[in-house]
Protein backbone atom coordinates (compact mmCIF):
# COMPACT_ATOMS: atom_id res chain seq x y z
CA UNK A 1 0.00 0.00 0.00
CA UNK A 2 1.19 3.61 -0.84
CA UNK A 3 1.71 6.07 1.99
CA UNK A 4 1.87 9.69 1.12
CA UNK A 5 5.27 9.96 3.28
CA UNK A 6 8.09 8.04 3.77
CA UNK A 7 9.12 9.76 7.32
CA UNK A 8 6.95 9.57 10.48
CA UNK A 9 4.82 6.89 11.90
CA UNK A 10 1.43 5.98 10.82
CA UNK A 11 -1.46 5.42 13.46
CA UNK A 12 -3.84 2.94 12.52
CA UNK A 13 -7.25 2.52 13.51
CA UNK A 14 -8.08 -1.14 12.56
CA UNK A 15 -10.71 -2.56 11.57
CA UNK A 16 -12.71 -4.26 14.92
CA UNK A 17 -12.00 -1.21 16.43
CA UNK A 18 -14.33 1.68 17.14
CA UNK A 19 -13.56 5.21 19.12
CA UNK A 20 -15.30 7.68 20.12
CA UNK A 21 -14.41 11.07 20.61
CA UNK A 22 -11.45 13.53 19.11
CA UNK A 23 -8.34 12.34 17.91
CA UNK A 24 -5.47 15.24 17.82
CA UNK A 25 -1.55 15.14 16.72
CA UNK A 26 1.27 15.31 14.53
CA UNK A 27 1.16 11.91 12.18
CA UNK A 28 -0.31 10.01 9.49
CA UNK A 29 -3.59 8.24 10.48
CA UNK A 30 -4.85 5.04 8.44
CA UNK A 31 -8.56 4.37 9.37
CA UNK A 32 -10.16 1.09 8.80
CA UNK A 33 -12.56 1.00 11.55
CA UNK A 34 -15.23 3.41 12.97
CA UNK A 35 -14.38 6.71 14.51
CA UNK A 36 -16.88 9.27 15.69
CA UNK A 37 -15.97 12.54 16.64
CA UNK A 38 -13.89 14.94 15.32
CA UNK A 39 -9.90 14.51 13.90
CA UNK A 40 -7.51 17.39 13.74
CA UNK A 41 -4.24 16.31 12.28
CA UNK A 42 -0.90 17.77 11.07
CA UNK A 43 0.08 15.28 8.52
CA UNK A 44 -2.66 12.83 6.00
CA UNK A 45 -5.48 10.77 6.80
CA UNK A 46 -5.96 7.99 4.75
CA UNK A 47 -9.52 6.19 4.59
CA UNK A 48 -9.26 2.62 3.65
CA UNK A 49 -11.93 0.93 2.44
CA UNK A 50 -14.01 -0.61 5.71
CA UNK A 51 -13.13 2.65 7.45
CA UNK A 52 -16.69 4.88 8.20
CA UNK A 53 -15.58 8.12 9.95
CA UNK A 54 -18.64 10.07 11.42
CA UNK A 55 -16.41 13.18 12.41
CA UNK A 56 -15.03 16.86 11.42
CA UNK A 57 -12.04 15.85 9.96
CA UNK A 58 -8.47 18.44 9.27
CA UNK A 59 -5.26 16.86 8.03
CA UNK A 60 -2.85 17.73 5.01
CA UNK A 61 -3.84 15.02 2.84
CA UNK A 62 -7.33 13.26 2.96
CA UNK A 63 -7.63 9.76 1.08
CA UNK A 64 -10.63 8.20 1.16
CA UNK A 65 -11.79 4.65 -0.02
CA UNK A 66 -14.46 4.31 2.24
CA UNK A 67 -16.91 6.93 4.28
CA UNK A 68 -16.84 10.13 5.78
CA UNK A 69 -20.05 12.11 7.30
CA UNK A 70 -19.12 15.37 8.40
CA UNK A 71 -17.27 18.52 7.15
CA UNK A 72 -13.58 18.04 5.77
CA UNK A 73 -10.49 20.22 5.23
CA UNK A 74 -7.70 19.16 3.55
CA UNK A 75 -4.84 21.19 3.61
CA UNK A 76 -3.65 19.95 0.39
CA UNK A 77 -5.97 17.60 -1.72
CA UNK A 78 -8.77 15.70 -1.03
CA UNK A 79 -9.02 12.82 -2.54
CA UNK A 80 -12.08 10.32 -2.74
CA UNK A 81 -11.41 6.98 -4.74
CA UNK A 82 -14.12 5.65 -6.81
CA UNK A 83 -15.50 3.41 -3.36
CA UNK A 84 -15.02 6.22 -1.49
CA UNK A 85 -18.08 8.48 0.21
CA UNK A 86 -18.20 11.69 1.73
CA UNK A 87 -21.38 13.14 2.73
CA UNK A 88 -20.69 16.80 4.24
CA UNK A 89 -18.66 20.22 2.86
CA UNK A 90 -15.38 19.85 1.82
CA UNK A 91 -12.30 22.49 1.77
CA UNK A 92 -9.64 21.88 -0.48
CA UNK A 93 -6.41 23.46 -1.74
CA UNK A 94 -6.88 21.02 -4.79
CA UNK A 95 -9.84 18.13 -5.12
CA UNK A 96 -9.60 14.84 -7.15
CA UNK A 97 -12.71 12.60 -7.22
CA UNK A 98 -12.89 9.41 -9.09
CA UNK A 99 -15.65 8.03 -11.33
CA UNK A 100 -17.77 5.82 -9.08
CA UNK A 101 -17.18 8.72 -5.69
CA UNK A 102 -20.04 9.85 -3.76
CA UNK A 103 -20.41 13.24 -2.80
CA UNK A 104 -23.40 14.99 -1.64
CA UNK A 105 -22.37 18.72 0.24
CA UNK A 106 -21.09 22.01 -1.05
CA UNK A 107 -17.35 22.20 -2.48
CA UNK A 108 -15.04 24.95 -1.20
CA UNK A 109 -11.21 25.87 -2.84
CA UNK A 110 -8.88 27.22 -0.59
CA UNK A 111 -6.10 29.57 -1.97
CA UNK A 112 -3.50 28.88 -0.49
CA UNK A 113 -2.39 26.42 2.69
CA UNK A 114 -1.78 29.59 4.81
CA UNK A 115 -5.14 30.61 3.94
CA UNK A 116 -6.05 27.36 5.34
CA UNK A 117 -4.91 27.77 8.45
CA UNK A 118 -8.16 30.14 9.49
CA UNK A 119 -10.40 28.51 7.29
CA UNK A 120 -12.70 26.16 8.33
CA UNK A 121 -15.01 24.34 6.55
CA UNK A 122 -18.38 25.57 6.13
CA UNK A 123 -19.94 24.73 9.49
CA UNK A 124 -23.40 26.75 9.95
CA UNK B 1 25.70 -58.77 -25.63
CA UNK B 2 22.47 -57.91 -24.69
CA UNK B 3 23.43 -57.58 -21.18
CA UNK B 4 24.61 -55.15 -20.90
CA UNK B 5 21.43 -53.13 -21.61
CA UNK B 6 20.03 -52.82 -18.42
CA UNK B 7 23.45 -51.49 -16.80
CA UNK B 8 22.98 -47.85 -16.13
CA UNK B 9 18.97 -48.10 -14.75
CA UNK B 10 20.14 -48.66 -11.09
CA UNK B 11 21.60 -45.05 -10.71
CA UNK B 12 19.22 -42.23 -9.72
CA UNK B 13 20.32 -39.14 -10.47
CA UNK B 14 19.06 -37.31 -7.04
CA UNK B 15 16.43 -34.78 -7.00
CA UNK B 16 17.95 -31.59 -5.26
CA UNK B 17 14.63 -28.42 -5.45
CA UNK B 18 15.49 -25.33 -3.79
CA UNK B 19 12.35 -24.30 -1.83
CA UNK B 20 12.30 -21.25 -3.60
CA UNK B 21 8.81 -19.94 -2.71
CA UNK B 22 8.92 -20.54 0.85
CA UNK B 23 10.58 -17.33 1.81
CA UNK B 24 8.04 -15.08 0.14
CA UNK B 25 5.02 -16.21 1.97
CA UNK B 26 5.40 -14.99 5.16
CA UNK B 27 5.83 -10.78 4.04
CA UNK B 28 1.84 -10.94 3.09
CA UNK B 29 0.66 -12.35 6.19
CA UNK B 30 3.10 -9.56 8.25
CA UNK B 31 1.01 -7.18 6.23
CA UNK B 32 -2.24 -8.46 7.03
CA UNK B 33 -1.11 -9.06 10.76
CA UNK B 34 -0.14 -5.32 11.11
CA UNK B 35 -3.60 -3.95 9.40
CA UNK B 36 -4.93 -5.93 12.55
CA UNK B 37 -3.43 -4.46 15.26
CA UNK B 38 -4.49 -0.62 15.98
CA UNK B 39 -1.63 2.28 16.63
CA UNK B 40 -1.50 5.31 18.03
CA UNK B 41 1.49 7.00 17.72
CA UNK B 42 3.87 9.05 19.78
CA UNK B 43 2.77 12.28 18.54
CA UNK B 44 -0.87 11.91 18.61
CA UNK B 45 -3.98 12.40 21.56
CA UNK B 46 -6.74 10.93 21.32
CA UNK B 47 -9.49 11.61 24.60
CA UNK B 48 -13.06 9.75 23.93
CA UNK B 49 -13.88 5.80 24.51
CA UNK B 50 -12.30 3.59 22.53
CA UNK B 51 -14.31 -0.05 22.32
CA UNK B 52 -14.21 -3.04 19.86
CA UNK B 53 -11.86 -6.17 19.27
CA UNK B 54 -8.35 -6.50 18.03
CA UNK B 55 -4.82 -6.02 19.64
CA UNK B 56 -4.35 -2.14 19.95
CA UNK B 57 -0.49 -0.27 20.44
CA UNK B 58 -0.36 2.86 22.34
CA UNK B 59 2.66 4.93 22.27
CA UNK B 60 1.17 8.64 22.48
CA UNK B 61 -1.13 9.98 24.64
CA UNK B 62 -4.86 8.60 25.65
CA UNK B 63 -7.79 10.34 27.87
CA UNK B 64 -10.76 8.24 28.36
CA UNK B 65 -12.57 4.81 28.68
CA UNK B 66 -11.04 1.92 27.02
CA UNK B 67 -13.45 -1.41 26.81
CA UNK B 68 -10.88 -4.07 24.10
CA UNK B 69 -11.35 -7.64 23.58
CA UNK B 70 -7.69 -8.06 22.80
CA UNK B 71 -4.59 -7.22 23.95
CA UNK B 72 -3.43 -3.83 24.67
CA UNK B 73 0.13 -2.66 24.87
CA UNK B 74 1.02 0.40 26.35
CA UNK B 75 3.99 1.21 25.37
CA UNK B 76 6.89 3.04 27.07
CA UNK B 77 6.53 7.26 26.99
CA UNK B 78 2.93 6.57 26.49
CA UNK B 79 0.11 8.63 29.11
CA UNK B 80 -2.98 7.29 29.84
CA UNK B 81 -5.76 9.13 32.02
CA UNK B 82 -8.97 7.08 32.70
CA UNK B 83 -10.41 3.47 32.78
CA UNK B 84 -8.46 0.84 30.97
CA UNK B 85 -10.25 -2.79 30.55
CA UNK B 86 -8.92 -5.44 28.12
CA UNK B 87 -8.47 -9.18 27.90
CA UNK B 88 -4.70 -9.11 28.02
CA UNK B 89 -2.59 -5.70 29.16
CA UNK B 90 0.74 -4.99 29.20
CA UNK B 91 2.14 -1.63 30.50
CA UNK B 92 5.59 0.06 30.19
CA UNK B 93 4.00 3.85 30.20
CA UNK B 94 1.95 6.04 32.61
CA UNK B 95 -1.30 4.98 33.64
CA UNK B 96 -3.51 7.03 35.63
CA UNK B 97 -6.53 4.73 36.31
CA UNK B 98 -8.32 1.49 36.96
CA UNK B 99 -6.79 -1.57 35.09
CA UNK B 100 -8.56 -4.42 34.04
CA UNK B 101 -7.27 -7.18 32.85
CA UNK B 102 -9.65 -10.37 32.28
CA UNK B 103 -6.50 -12.39 31.65
CA UNK B 104 -2.81 -11.10 32.80
CA UNK B 105 -1.51 -7.53 33.56
CA UNK B 106 1.87 -6.94 32.96
CA UNK B 107 3.80 -4.39 34.25
CA UNK B 108 7.38 -3.63 32.43
CA UNK B 109 10.15 -1.64 34.50
CA UNK B 110 9.17 1.23 33.58
CA UNK B 111 5.59 1.43 34.22
CA UNK B 112 4.01 4.00 36.10
CA UNK B 113 0.64 3.36 37.62
CA UNK B 114 -1.71 5.44 39.85
CA UNK B 115 -4.93 3.62 40.68
CA UNK B 116 -6.22 -0.07 40.99
CA UNK B 117 -5.53 -3.20 38.74
CA UNK B 118 -7.86 -6.41 38.46
CA UNK B 119 -6.88 -9.24 36.96
CA UNK B 120 -6.22 -12.96 37.61
CA UNK B 121 -2.85 -12.92 37.08
CA UNK B 122 -0.25 -10.41 37.34
CA UNK B 123 3.87 -9.55 36.63
CA UNK B 124 5.63 -6.86 37.98
CA UNK B 125 9.42 -5.99 36.73
CA UNK B 126 11.81 -4.31 38.98
CA UNK B 127 11.63 -0.91 38.03
CA UNK B 128 7.98 -0.68 38.00
CA UNK B 129 5.98 2.13 39.81
CA UNK B 130 2.94 1.21 41.06
CA UNK B 131 0.47 3.81 43.73
CA UNK B 132 -2.87 2.00 43.93
CA UNK B 133 -4.04 -1.57 44.89
CA UNK B 134 -4.44 -5.00 43.30
CA UNK B 135 -7.27 -7.06 43.32
CA UNK B 136 -6.80 -10.53 42.21
CA UNK B 137 -10.23 -11.62 40.62
CA UNK B 138 -10.99 -15.42 39.93
CA UNK B 139 -9.42 -16.85 36.32
CA UNK B 140 -12.44 -18.48 36.24
CA UNK B 141 -15.28 -15.59 36.78
CA UNK B 142 -16.36 -13.19 34.19
CA UNK B 143 -14.66 -9.90 33.24
CA UNK B 144 -15.25 -8.86 37.00
CA UNK B 145 -16.29 -4.68 36.53
CA UNK B 146 -13.77 -2.45 38.48
CA UNK B 147 -15.94 -0.32 40.82
CA UNK B 148 -19.08 -1.99 40.54
CA UNK B 149 -19.35 -4.54 43.81
CA UNK B 150 -22.65 -5.64 43.26
CA UNK B 151 -23.11 -9.48 43.16
CA UNK B 152 -22.09 -11.54 40.16
CA UNK B 153 -24.37 -14.81 40.25
CA UNK B 154 -26.29 -15.78 37.64
CA UNK B 155 -29.71 -16.05 37.87
CA UNK B 156 -31.14 -18.83 39.09
CA UNK B 157 -33.38 -20.51 36.21
CA UNK B 158 -29.87 -20.74 33.74
CA UNK B 159 -28.32 -22.68 36.55
CA UNK B 160 -27.92 -26.44 36.14
CA UNK B 161 -30.51 -27.91 38.70
CA UNK B 162 -27.84 -31.48 39.18
CA UNK B 163 -25.33 -28.78 39.92
CA UNK B 164 -23.80 -28.96 43.05
CA UNK B 165 -24.09 -25.64 44.80
CA UNK B 166 -20.71 -25.05 46.40
CA UNK B 167 -21.10 -22.82 49.28
CA UNK B 168 -17.52 -21.98 50.89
Amino acid sequence: MERGKATGSTSLLSKKVKIEGEIQGNEDLHVEGHFKGSIKITGDIFIGPTGIVEADIEADNIIVQGQISGNVLARKQLQLQSSGRLLGDCSALTIDIKEGALFEGRSKMIRSSAESAGAKPGVK
Amino acid sequence: MGIFGKKDSGVKPPVVQAPAAVKAAPKSSQRNTTLETTYVGKNLTIKGTISGEGNIIILGSFEGKFDLKGRLKIAQGARIKGNVRATDIYVNGNVEGGIAGTEKVQLDNSARIKGGIMTPVISILEGAMFDGEIKMSDKTAQAPKPASPGPTQPPPDSADPNKKETVL
